[in-house]
């Protein structure tokens, strides 16, 4: 039963398991995609401005697991995307943090001049604005 | 042969040791990445913002850390497994602090805006409560200026409507009022009905001016004996202040005093002129001042 037929197909058997071994360790795209989005909205949060190494860790990340993929190194694709994914929510909820904090910094700048506004307003019988200048 | 062998060992080496600094660069000390992450969630589980703004993102942070901690014990040191969930761990607990900050900013935004349209409102009332302070304060000013102006208007209006049958007249003595004889019987002091209205008029005249005295004179034309004329205007000054003090008068206020012929307001040549003179004069003070006798040539 061992002709050489039967030695030439085994192993050509072997090598298309081998070919769709190699196809089931799946490149993490989905990661990647994940990883591309949230890049995405980093820089839509103005992480460029406000949280630049995060976001550009996320980028250099981002990169290498692209180019891990490449070389079909799944595993250190996956981590690597998993990674920039991480830097990027990072770069983006620290701009966002920023922003706030500075709208709240100038909404309380305001409260305060509205705050001593009243108090003046109410305090002489003057209902004329302060002079501006 | 030699010096070939040589140099392969050497190229060996060199190779084993750019490895061995990969090795370093791609798996770096996994204790050290550790307890960098554990000192990441222990910050964020102490920020009060972190366990009330972004609880689920702390706890993704602590399961990353489990899964570090694990990967350290199963796998050797140099496996990179714990180190990357070490890193992941890191940053999802920055990501926390920094949601919950952002959260917190927000929160006090909100705040913020409630109390400027709190302090707006208050600034808007007090100045409307002015305004409507001014507006009911300036109405109230014309109202009681109204008021007054009424309430002289409408005194003046009663005393004149009080007065105005009596024939009513200012003097430096008072307020004259003058009652003709026709409330008399000829030689009589008895008071007629008609007398009747016009000493209402007068009581209640009184009785709302409770500091004014009243001074009953009665006088008589010419015709006739002098002292009967006296007797007679004394008489009828007496009935006219007692029908005053029945009408509730205190006797105090009232005065009645008999003239006779005395200061006779016309000339006692014909009927009417002695018409004029036969009447009574009721004196009403100005004041609570006494009210000043006659004097000749005085009217």
């Amino acid at each position: 039963m061992f002709t050489i037929n039967g030695i030439r197909n085994g192993f050509f058997c072997a090598i298309a398991f081998g070919i769709v071994a190699c196809a089931s360790t799946p490149m993490p795209v989905e990661k990647l995609a994940v990883a591309k989005s949230s890049i995405t909205r980093a820089e839509q949060a103005q992480a460029a401005q406000f949280a630049q190494v995060e976001l550009n860790s996320a980028r250099n990340k981002y990169v290498a697991a692209q180019a891990a993929a490449d070389k079909s190194d799944a595993l250190v694709a996956a981590r690597l995307a998993d990674q920039a994914d991480v830097d990027a929510q990072l770069a983006e909820s620290t701009a966002r943090a920023k922003q706030q904090e500075q709208l709240v910094t100038e909404m309380e700048a305001s409260l305060r001049d509205l705050r001593s506004e009243t108090l003046r307003r109410n305090g002489t019988a003057s209902p004329q604005p302060a002079p501006q200048q | 042969m030699k010096r070939k062998s040589m140099k392969s060992l050497i190229a060996v080496a060199l190779v084993c040791a750019v490895l061995g600094l990969a090795a370093c660069e791609t798996a770096p000390d996994s204790s050290a990445v550790l307890d960098q992450a554990r000192s990441a969630v222990a910050q964020a589980e102490s920020d009060p913002n972190v366990t009330r703004y972004a609880p689920t993102e702390l706890d993704r942070a602590r399961k990353l850390l489990i899964n570090a901690e694990g990967a350290a014990k199963e796998k050797s040191a140099k496996d990179p497994t714990a180190a990357h969930y070490a890193y992941l761990t890191t940053q999802v607990a920055r990501i926390a602090q920094q949601r919950a900050q952002e959260q917190a900013a927000t929160a006090r935004m909100k705040d913020g805006e409630t109390e400027r349209q709190k302090i707006l409102l208050t600034t808007r009332e007090n100045e409307t409560d002015r305004a409507l302070a001014q507006a009911q304060s300036a109405r109230a000013d014309a109202q009681s200026a109204r008021g007054d102006a009424l309430q002289s208007q409408a005194e003046s209006e009663r005393m004149a409507a009080q007065l105005e049958n009596l024939q009513a007249s200012q003097t430096p003595r008072g307020i004259v009022l003058t009652l003709d004889d026709v409330l008399f019987d000829t030689g009589n002091a008895q008071l007629k009905p008609g007398a009747r209205r016009s000493l209402d008029q007068i009581a209640a005249f009184l009785d709302e001016n409770p500091e004014r005295r009243v001074q009953v004179e009665g006088f008589t034309d010419s015709q006739g004996a002098n002292d009967y004329n006296l007797d007679l205007s004394q008489s009828r000054a007496d009935a006219v202040a007692v029908a005053i003090i029945q009408r509730g008068i205190n006797a105090e206020r009232v005065r009645a005093l008999g003239y006779g012929e005395e200061f006779p307001v016309a000339g006692n040549a014909d009927a009417g002129s002695r018409q004029l003179n036969r009447r009574v004069e009721i004196i009403v003070s100005n004041s609570d001042a006494a009210i000043p006798g006659r004097s000749a040539g005085a009217p």
